[in-house]
């Protein structure tokens, strides 16, 4: 492919299939020291072909000149002639096609003054079409000495009129905020302001170059915000570039400030992380980030069970204080167990964060399940101790801490998918470090969980202020079912974001055998063998029903809401890139608190025309179901949990994480600074 | 009304960005997960992938560059390197079925095979979608991602940005240098550099 052919014989003119080269030379005044002396490797492609820019865009390679001299000649760079934008794909390069010369000037010192110059040319390019070829070619001219040579005036006098033009009175500079380079230019030709011009930069891999530039004009300055490049290669002190406007183009140079800054930023995503002063403010993040978990949605049937435990337990403070040291236990041991379990998953690879295992269908409807059993025997449709053998019955009896225990672990089960404020901070710190520290964080806010009940069962004070125990005890475990049920009816919605329909009437049918099952295990004497066997039989009858439509439905369209568009990071980088405005709900229907914020405030007719007003693109990243790419921007956000709220407010500024309660109050605080700019 | 002219703005928005699919895949940031077939039909994820380094190469055997690469060894030289270091090295080719160019699966598998390529797998990704993800322009593009998920270069096989074979003696070969100096701990001297060759034929 390359020409080797054109080595041996060196020529002023080489050709191929695709392009027929030629050197030419021009010198108006004379070869001659102190005048105008040029050289140039005239180009004609092939109809479609093309040739580079000295940056070729996405793909390509400049065209590159080696020359061999004699003594007193020296040669500048190329004069490039304003380039084409040749769109190809989703890429955009920049060259020439048809008939294109690349000058040259040479400088003549008195050491060549009265001898013929014997100029020597190696030109690389490449030439492309849909196939690029590289080629080659060896060109030799000789300069007679003192000769006018005019006879390719016309050739330089287009390419010189080709040239950008370079205005005494235009005044460049750019700017570095983000991933965006802002670009003004002052003292462009009246006839331009208004116009939209297109920005090549000189420098390579600087920019994706089919992206488009946002700009506008004030006061005749042109104001251009252009998207750098995510694998960018380069970060020059001055660039310069060419503007191209129509046919004229005009070459400016700008110093370039801020690189620094961006890099600065650019290693952590997120200022959330970078807040933390370190390990210790972590602890303590976590441990009132556990405390104000108790004010969570999610934890409102376990609010439930503890209130019940404190009404028996009223009177006997021992029991008391063992219930709560119980509790405290059970929630850290289990926090601690699905901690260490997460750090195991994803060090083995998986693409998981907090609140994980309610991404899996058979563990909401095991939940599910436990929460009809806990609702059925707080209605008294069946005691527990008339289901298990006496021996388990007598030891339950004998050891009420474990029961506490045990609510300590649902507590952590069923709250842990809900971040609460601080929490989500400390978490995604928690998971850049050794697993030991992790661990220890994890330990903090479990502690932080636990110890409302654990300060309340300590404190005598507490419990006299509950009534003395009476009949209300009774009235008040029915009334607990009805959470307990309420919880049941939010696992069942989960499961049906997850696999359908389908499974949520398996789930049900399920349901209904288990508590037929219960209610005639605990029937007295004989009634309890005829019925309850063949209620069992119907339970695991159901079971197997069920479990095909239990699986993961694998790609269920989200279901999207007027105003919201699912997120993807394509779609989020798109959209930022165009300079508008972003804000990302990171929600999950496992999530309660996101429920709340939605129901509260996000479907709030009032923010959605806040939002509209700002101009904001509203996305919304469902992580119902396991979904790596979310994960993955989550774990850029320095969280590992939702909800996470963030408003990306257009341009260079910084992103905006908002509180995990939502309230339209600080959706318009957030919302406040995004004053409607300008239709670009 | 108006929520559906915000979707609507939006939707135009994402009709005229046809480089939407670019400013993806980012340096220090975590690489996009992909799942692809191979030549063979087998289907690889990056996940699959995760503790171990994975270099990509986009290749396209109709392209000058990628011959220059092939034909001089130079390629098979850097895959057998990286492979023998521990690493899992994926080809990928990422030419439409309308570009000439295009090869069935068979094909490119016997391509790389004559070339006596030391490619883990050779992917096929003839919708572009891997491609995109990573925004990978030419042919070679190659990236090295480290055992925790992290992109962690970008850019050209080399530092001399020319078609001709005898540039490859002096120049300094990235893949190599950026693998040996991730797997001794080290920051890399040259994590984006500016890839030449070809335009992926998308």
């Amino acid at each position: 492919m390359l020409l080797l052919a054109a080595a041996a014989q060196a020529a002023s003119t080489v050709e191929t299939p695709n392009v027929r080269a030629t050197l030419l030379a021009y010198a108006p005044e004379g070869v001659a020291a102190g005048q105008p002396v040029w050289l140039g490797l005239q180009l004609r492609h092939r109809p479609h072909w093309h040739t580079y820019w000295k940056n070729p865009g996405d793909s390509g390679l400049p065209t590159t000149f080696e020359w061999t001299l004699p003594d007193g000649v020296t040669a500048g760079g190329i004069e490039w002639p304003a380039p084409r934008p040749l769109p190809f794909g989703p890429l955009v390069n920049y060259g020439y096609e048809g008939t294109v010369l690349l000058p040259v000037p040479l400088d003549l010192s008195d050491a060549a003054r009265g001898r013929d110059l014997r100029v020597r040319l190696r030109a690389d390019w490449l030439v492309c079409r849909e196939t690029c070829i590289p080629e080659s070619g060896d060109f030799e001219i000789v300069l007679p000495a003192g000769r006018v040579l005019a006879a390719n005036r016309a050739a330089f006098e287009t390419a010189r009129a080709a040239r950008p033009a370079v205005l005494s009175d235009v005044r460049a500079a750019a700017q570095v905020r983000g991933d965006t380079l802002e670009v003004e230019v002052a003292g462009l030709p009246v006839r331009l302001h208004g116009a939209t011009l297109r920005l090549l930069p000189e420098t390579e891999g600087l920019i994706d170059h089919a992206r488009p530039v946002p700009q506008s004009w004030q006061a005749g300055r042109w104001q251009g915000r252009v998207p750098l490049s995510s694998q960018r290669s380069a970060s020059p002190e001055r660039l310069a570039m060419v503007l191209l406007a129509g046919a004229d183009s005009f070459r400016v140079d700008a110093p370039v400030a801020g690189w620094r800054a961006a890099m600065d930023a650019a290693v952590p995503a997120e200022p959330a992380p970078a807040a933390l002063a370190g390990f210790a403010a972590a602890l303590a993040l976590a441990l009132a980030g556990g405390v104000l978990l108790n004010l969570m949605p999610c934890v409102f049937p376990i609010l439930s069970l503890k209130v019940l435990d404190f009404a028996r337990h009223a009177d006997a403070r021992r029991t008391r204080v063992l219930g709560g040291l119980a509790y405290t236990v059970g929630v850290l041991l289990s926090f601690l167990a699905l901690a260490g379990a997460l750090i195991a998953l994803r060090a083995g690879g998986e693409q998981l964060g907090w609140g994980f295992q309610l991404q899996e269908p058979a563990f909401v409807a095991a939940l599910a399940l436990l929460f009809t059993l806990i609702g059925l025997n707080l209605a008294g449709v069946f005691e527990v101790r008339g289901l298990l053998p006496g021996s388990v019955a007598g030891w339950r009896l004998h050891h009420p801490a474990a029961d506490a225990f045990l609510t300590g672990v649902l507590a952590v089960v069923v709250a842990s998918p809900c971040t609460a404020p601080f929490m989500g901070a400390a978490l995604g710190f928690a998971f850049t470090l050794p697993a030991a520290q992790t661990l220890l964080i994890f330990a903090a806010l479990g502690l932080g969980l636990a110890l409302p009940y654990l300060l309340a069962s300590l404190v005598p004070a507490v419990a006299r202020l509950l009534p003395k125990p009476g009949p209300w005890m009774a009235r008040l475990r029915t009334l607990l079912a009805f959470p307990m049920f309420a919880t049941v009816v939010w696992l069942l919605w989960v499961l049906g974001v997850q696999v359908g329909v389908a499974g949520v009437v398996g789930l049900l049918g399920v349901l209904l055998a288990v508590a037929f099952a219960v209610w005639a295990w605990a029937l007295p004497g004989r009634s309890r063998i005829g019925l309850g066997v063949p209620a069992l039989a119907l339970a695991a009858a159901a079971g197997v029903w069920a479990a095909p439509a239990l699986r993961p439905a694998g790609d269920v369209p989200p279901a999207v809401e007027a105003g919201w568009m699912p997120w993807t990071p394509e779609r989020e980088a798109s959209l930022r890139a165009s300079g508008q405005p972003v804000f990302v709900d990171f929600t999950a229907a496992w999530c309660i608190t996101c429920q709340v914020n939605k129901r509260t405030t996000l479907t709030d007719p009032a923010v959605l025309a806040d939002f509209e007003r700002a101009g904001v693109a509203l996305l919304r990243a469902d992580w119902t179901a396991r979904d790596p790419a979310i994960t993955a921007a989550l774990a850029q956000l320095g969280r590992s949990g939702v909800p996470v709220y963030v408003l990306y407010p257009g341009g260079a500024r910084a992103p905006l994480v908002l509180n995990e309660l939502l309230s339209p109050g600080a959706i318009r605080t957030a919302l406040d600074p995004l004053k409607r700019k300008e239709t670009l | 009304m108006n929520t559906a002219r915000l979707s609507a703005l939006a939707l135009c928005a994402s009709l005229v960005l046809p480089a939407a699919a670019w400013a993806v895949a980012t340096v220090g940031q975590p690489a996009p997960d992909f799942t692809a077939a191979d030549t063979t039909g087998k289907r690889h994820s990056l996940a699959d992938y995760k503790g171990k380094y994975v270099v990509l190469e986009w290749v396209n055997p109709g392209c000058p560059f990628v011959r220059k690469h092939y034909s001089s060894n130079n390629m098979q030289a850097t895959q057998r390197e990286a492979v023998d270091s521990g690493a899992v090295w994926l080809a990928v080719n990422s030419t439409s079925p309308r570009s000439g160019d295009y090869l069935p699966p068979s094909d490119m598998g016997k391509w790389m095979q004559g070339q006596q390529a030391a490619a883990s797998a050779t992917l096929m990704d003839a919708d572009g979608k891997v491609g995109m993800a990573y925004g990978a322009k030419t042919t070679p593009h190659l990236y090295i991602i480290n055992p925790q998920g992290t992109l962690i270069y970008a850019g050209a096989i080399d530092s001399k940005p020319s078609g001709r074979v005898e540039d490859i003696a002096s120049a300094t070969n990235y893949v190599k240098a950026g693998l040996k100096e991730a797997q001794a701990d080290k920051p890399l001297s040259h994590a984006n550099t500016r890839a030449y060759g070809c335009s992926v034929k998308y």
